[in-house]
């Protein structure tokens, strides 16, 4: 598999104070299921902003498809279209990325920023409200729309533009059971069609399901573990020292029942 | 699922290599005011930093100093020579070495707005049309003198000493105004300048007004920024001046409704927890023998001011 990402000891620090990234290193292959997991505030999303070129790291060094990626490279237009066209995003606060005024206005926005002619961009954004089914909101404001439908939409927005690579933010946090089972359809099927998926998540389950590469990042910003999710999960040591699974107290009638909990393992085949 | 996926998604980009860009992308208008928005937020936090320091003035208590500050801008405001606010300029300048702050951040931000709120808004008022006195630059020769409205023009326009002089009191005084206030603001911790100035019976409205709008403040200039990432992340060019007018524009009105909502949401919040138009404060410290020294030692040098 051809390494589409790869990151050689990247830190980032906020406003040269905070840590939020220590020397990551990972490669992340063409059509690959990533994760990337961790406590709250161990990095995940700063790494994922950092892999979208949103932020500069402080140290170290990103490649996409061979090329470094920097705020220097990414001032090249050549190179920033080929790199934005390529790369999607996927906010975790849908409501920061719904910036236009209507559910159509955010379809057409990347693919016109692309240059696509608008018949396309509109056949897009058609052919994508229906996979998403969100047909019926096509001229709705964002802020008169349901977490779910949000979410869909910002998907959708990013789906626009065809990229080869889908960064994605938390995806499932606070969204409903349903609308939780048809992202993961949904991811599924755009893997199936040849699209490289990165999520920065702390839903073991999610990650159960997806059967991904699983990065584990500590709650001091450094990388821990890559491997397999069946392996990684199985490790109950490492996800209690990473804060990923807790000590559980109940009570079983009269007697106290003490044991480690996480919330995916329940569902096992 | 699968089946449903369009065809589109399928294609594959047509080259895993590209064509560098003819020149490099310049910063738009955008980019760099929001990179001046997020200094806010750097700046919130380099505030907090150095007003929980443990220097000099940071550990005298907020109520004091909020009445140091009201008492030396009255001061400010009472003289009416320029080497007393020279003189004060210096003892101001002293606290803020002595304190530890980074003097030349401090002193840029007070010349900033001295320049524009003293003495640019100020030196129109230096021309002999509106302060009468000895030329001593002169800039323009009429014909002949004019009388428009309540204004005599002289044949002879220009700079007089005595608007001069008026013009660098007023900068002077705002200069001081301004480094006496940055100074209690990056040596006091916003919560305690609010305890203060309820101490100091200021009423609850406002003190709600003012620290709402201090929280408000970080929490806009994070989601103009996240957006703006967020725009970024979509972006495959150069925003043109016209398209970034037009999408500020477009961002205003929403940020206006997403504003309503979070205030709608942050009432029922505090609803929700009890509230009834009272700030409640904990913790009101006893002042200690520091504090009284360093009040009898401003007031003193403060009346020191006065007399000279």
């Amino acid at each position: 598999m051809k390494d589409i990402i790869c990151l050689k000891g990247i830190s980032y620090s906020y406003y040269d104070k905070f840590p939020a990234v220590c020397d990551i290193s990972l490669s992340i292959g063409e059509g690959e299921r990533f994760a990337i997991i961790g406590a709250n505030g161990s990095g995940k999303s700063t790494l994922l902003q950092i892999m979208n070129g949103l932020i500069g790291q402080s140290s170290g060094k990103y490649f996409f498809r061979g090329n470094e990626v920097s705020e220097k490279t990414l001032k090249d237009k050549g190179f920033l279209r080929f790199f934005r066209e390529r790369v999607g995003y996927v906010f975790q606060d849908s409501d920061v990325q719904l910036f236009c005024p209507t559910v159509l206005d955010e379809l057409l926005y990347g693919p016109l920023q692309l240059g696509i002619e608008e018949k396309e961009a509109l056949d897009r954004a058609f052919e994508v409200m229906q996979i998403l089914n969100i047909e019926n909101l096509k001229d709705r404001p964002s802020t008169m729309l349901s977490g779910g439908e949000k979410k869909r939409v910002t998907i959708g927005s990013v789906l626009t533009m065809n990229p080869e690579i889908l960064l994605l933010d938390e995806p499932t946090n606070g969204l409903d059971p349903r609308t939780q089972v048809f992202l993961v359809e949904l991811m599924l099927a755009l893997n199936d069609a040849g699209k490289t998926l990165v999520m920065a998540t702390h839903d073991l389950s999610l990650v159960d399901e997806l059967h991904m590469q699983v990065a584990l990042l500590s709650e001091e910003h450094k990388m821990v573990k890559i491997g397999p999710s069946d392996e990684i999960l199985k490790d109950e040591d490492l996800l209690l020292s990473a804060n990923l699974i807790h000590e559980h107290v109940h009570y079983h009638g009269e007697e106290i029942h003490k044991h480690r909990h996480s919330h995916f393992l329940f569902h096992k085949h | 699922m699968k089946n449903k996926v369009p065809l589109f998604l399928l294609e594959r980009p047509s080259s895993d290599s590209f064509i560098p860009g003819k020149g490099g992308l310049k910063i738009s208008f955008i980019e760099k005011g929001i990179h001046h928005l997020a200094d806010v937020i750097k700046t919130g936090y380099i505030q907090w930093e150095t007003a929980s320091s443990d220097n000099f003035f940071q550990k005298i208590d907020a109520r004091v100093k909020i009445l140091f500050l009201l008492f030396y801008i009255i001061i400010v405001s009472l003289k009416k020579n320029i080497p007393s606010e020279v003189l004060i300029g210096a003892f101001v300048f002293v606290l803020t070495f002595l304190s530890r702050l980074e003097i030349f951040n401090l002193y840029k931000r007070v010349l900033f707005f001295a320049f524009i709120f003293g003495f640019l808004i100020a030196l129109p008022s230096a021309l002999n049309v509106i302060t009468k006195g000895e030329i001593i630059l002169p800039l323009l020769h009429l014909s002949k003198p004019y009388r428009f409205w309540i204004y005599q023009i002289p044949e002879e326009i220009g700079l007089t000493r005595e608007g001069v002089y008026g013009v660098l009191m007023l900068t002077s005084r705002v200069m001081n105004s301004l480094a006496l206030s940055f100074f209690v603001l990056y040596t006091t911790p916003f919560t305690e300048i609010i305890k203060a100035l309820k101490v100091l019976k200021v009423p609850d409205s406002f003190l709600m007004i003012v620290t709402l709008s201090y929280k408000y403040v970080f929490i806009f200039a994070k989601t103009i920024e996240d957006m703006h990432l967020a725009m970024k992340s979509r972006l495959a060019g150069k925003v043109s001046n016209a398209e970034g007018r037009r999408w500020i524009a477009g961002r205003l009105a929403l940020m206006f409704k997403k504003s309503q909502q979070r205030c709608e949401e942050i009432f029922k919040a505090m609803l929700g927890r009890g509230f009834s138009n009272n700030i409640k404060f904990y913790g009101v410290k006893k002042l200690q023998t520091r504090d009284w020294v360093a009040s009898a030692v401003f007031f003193i040098v403060g009346v020191l001011f006065l007399w000279i």
